[in-house]
């Protein structure tokens, strides 16, 4: 099987060879091939290359797009850009510092936006150099992730009891903005859209099932709408609105490391593909193969066979090349 | 219930007009404002500090509940300026460490430190070893509290403290680190004075290391 057959049969709950292994990297990527993350931000070129390399010296079933925010620049956030680290948007001059501001604007097209069109074009390009072989995978901000860059994410927490229907209109923004988003991506190539939506974490199962799974859903269904696969991805401990993320309808769920799996399965059914979970720094980076393999082995127990391999969370910069290998080779050598 | 006890559940529940309103009261009323710090401040902030860590608040719940507070501090600091009963319970230099721009964990630190009756120089996030120096020198501070939430930046934590040590000034203010990567191993790796796990624990902490 190729990797794209193996997460497409795996989706469809059809019978697959092995696990599939689908970790996220960014900075580990962009190091592989020597360049700077400020190359990988900024030119799709470098991202398709090191996305390339990285997908096949380890073997990965994909391809990703993943990078920073592009949604918020182009929608006029400020952003700063470092030499070799992701950019990052300016809070103290957030886009919505004043909430008003929110009423004029406009669904950028991703095609005349500087950044979003980046990482179109970067989208054409995996499908065009790996398509055939792996699976490639678009990336959007979920409405929490994509509303804390425009408004700044300490203000925005406040907002949640300040100013509910602030909240609301927010969030109904970002979704809008990510469903044009994934419908370029997709028209470019992408098979599975993933949404971070790492501010999701931050906030009580109260919050997130009133605010942020409203729209969280209403941006699945666009995206299943769309055509497209589904990945979550909400970075940090999840462990108190694991209902709510399996009850989205995703076909992967992608946990971090604070979030185990078997909680994960308890609470979302035995036919949700859950993809992780390894520590990546303590287990990934900082382990041997020996022990990345006996971690994996054990995320594997918990999740059960609908299961995908990756890490928690971005496979750190500095991860030694071994325990890559490492975590690749238990899912090659696993049946679900 | 009684005034205190009414600032203390304002507090929890975030309600900073409310706070603002009691604080005005309860002044008038004769009540001496270093008495509403232990009274009815900190016993509140303990409390969202304990919500915090049993997951009953998350980071809304505690991030109102300190801006209720600081409802109450920013009246009171100003009438606190020479009551010598009612000195600071240190000076605090707190940041997030330089090439990291993370700062809620801080400014929730920051926060607590401040209802805990301690002076705070914030220098915000992305802070460079020398500017910590030079807010030290020029603070006064005896505490200096530093926050990484990378383990790309948590190494920066330790060029702090040796710039400290170059600057003459390492015996002088001790130092508190802290941030989801960072473990009390670490801390004592790096020759920190302390380590918090959360921010109750950082207040627990900063008390300990201000007496000593
Ligand atoms: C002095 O004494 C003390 C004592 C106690 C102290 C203390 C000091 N400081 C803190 N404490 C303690 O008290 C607090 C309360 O109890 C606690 O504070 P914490 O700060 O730990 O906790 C906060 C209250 C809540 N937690 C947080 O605020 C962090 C939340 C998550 C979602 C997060 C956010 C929000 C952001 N991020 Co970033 N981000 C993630 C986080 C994933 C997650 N969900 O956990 C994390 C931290 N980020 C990460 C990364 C990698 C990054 N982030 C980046 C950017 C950002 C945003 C700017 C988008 C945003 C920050 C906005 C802001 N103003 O803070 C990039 C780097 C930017 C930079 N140069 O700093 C980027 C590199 C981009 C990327 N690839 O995701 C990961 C770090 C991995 C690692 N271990 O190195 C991460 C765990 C996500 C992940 N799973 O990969 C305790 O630790």
């Amino acid at each position: 099987m190729s990797g794209r057959e193996r997460v497409i049969a795996m989706l469809d709950g059809k019978a697959v060879d092995c696990l599939p292994v689908m970790p996220i990297t960014m900075m580990f990527a962009v190091d592989q091939i020597g360049k700077k993350y400020y190359e990988y931000a900024t030119d799709y070129h470098v991202l398709a290359d090191a996305q390339v390399l990285t997908a096949e010296t380890f073997d990965f079933d994909h391809v990703s797009a993943i990078a920073e925010t592009r949604e918020a620049p182009d929608c006029g956030a400020v952003v700063e850009y470092f030499d070799d680290q992701p950019p990052s948007v300016v809070e103290s001059r957030a886009l919505l510092a004043d909430k008003s501001s929110l009423a004029r604007l406009e669904i950028p097209d991703p095609l005349a936006g500087p950044r979003m069109h980046d990482r179109i074009k970067g989208i054409a390009l995996l499908k065009e150099r790996a398509g055939g072989g792996k699976v490639v995978e678009g990336w959007i901000e979920g409405p929490c992730g994509a509303s804390a860059d425009l408004r700044g994410i300490n203000t925005l927490m406040l907002d949640f009891y300040d100013d509910p229907s602030f909240i609301r209109d927010v969030f109904g923004y970002t979704v809008e903005v990510g469903l044009r988003f994934a419908r370029t991506q997709i028209s470019a190539g992408a098979d599975i859209i993933g949404i971070g939506d790492p501010a999701a974490s931050l906030v009580s199962r109260k919050i997130y099932e009133e605010f942020v799974w409203p729209y969280e859903k209403r941006l699945v269904d666009g995206l299943h709408e769309l055509g497209a696969r589904v990945r979550l991805h909400i970075c940090g401990n999840t462990r108190h609105i694991l209902q709510g993320m399996g009850s989205l309808g995703c076909d992967i769920v992608d946990l971090d490391s604070a979030a185990p799996l078997d909680e994960a399965r308890a609470a979302m059914g035995p036919d949700q593909v859950l993809l992780g979970n390894i520590d990546p720094v303590r287990d990934l980076r900082d382990g041997t193969p020996e022990s990345v393999y006996a971690a994996m082995a054990e995320c594997h127990r918990q999740a059960g066979p609908r299961f995908i391999v990756g890490a928690g969370c971005e496979v750190p910069r500095d991860t030694p090349a071994a325990n890559v290998h490492a975590l690749v080779c238990y899912a090659h050598e696993h049946a679900p | 219930m009684s005034l205190f006890e009414e600032m203390q559940q304002a507090i929890i529940d975030g309600k900073a007009p409310v706070v603002k309103e009691l604080t005005q009261k309860a002044l008038s009323e004769g009540i001496k404002p270093a008495d509403i710090f232990p009274k009815a401040i900190v016993p509140a902030m303990d409390e969202v500090g304990r919500r915090m860590r049993d997951c009953e608040f998350f980071i809304p719940e505690v991030l109102i509940a300190a801006r209720a507070a600081r409802a109450a501090t920013d009246i009171l600091r100003p009438l606190l300026v020479g009551d010598a009963a009612a000195r600071p319970a240190g000076t605090v230099v707190c940041c997030t460490v330089k090439g990291d721009l993370h700062d809620i964990g801080k400014n929730i630190v920051a926060m607590m430190l401040e209802s805990a009756g301690f002076r705070i120089i914030d220098l915000g996030a992305d802070v460079s070893a020398e500017k910590i120096v030079d807010a030290v020198r020029a603070h006064d501070a005896n505490l200096v509290a530093m926050s990484a939430l990378l383990t790309t930046t948590m190494v920066n934590m330790k060029s702090v403290i040796e710039a400290l040590a170059a600057a003459g000034l390492r015996e002088k203010v001790k130092v508190m680190v802290g941030g989801a990567p960072v473990t009390e191993s670490w801390a004592r790796s790096i020759g920190a004075d302390g380590y918090g796990k959360d921010a109750p624990a950082a207040v627990d902490l900063a008390r300990s290391l201000a007496a000593a």
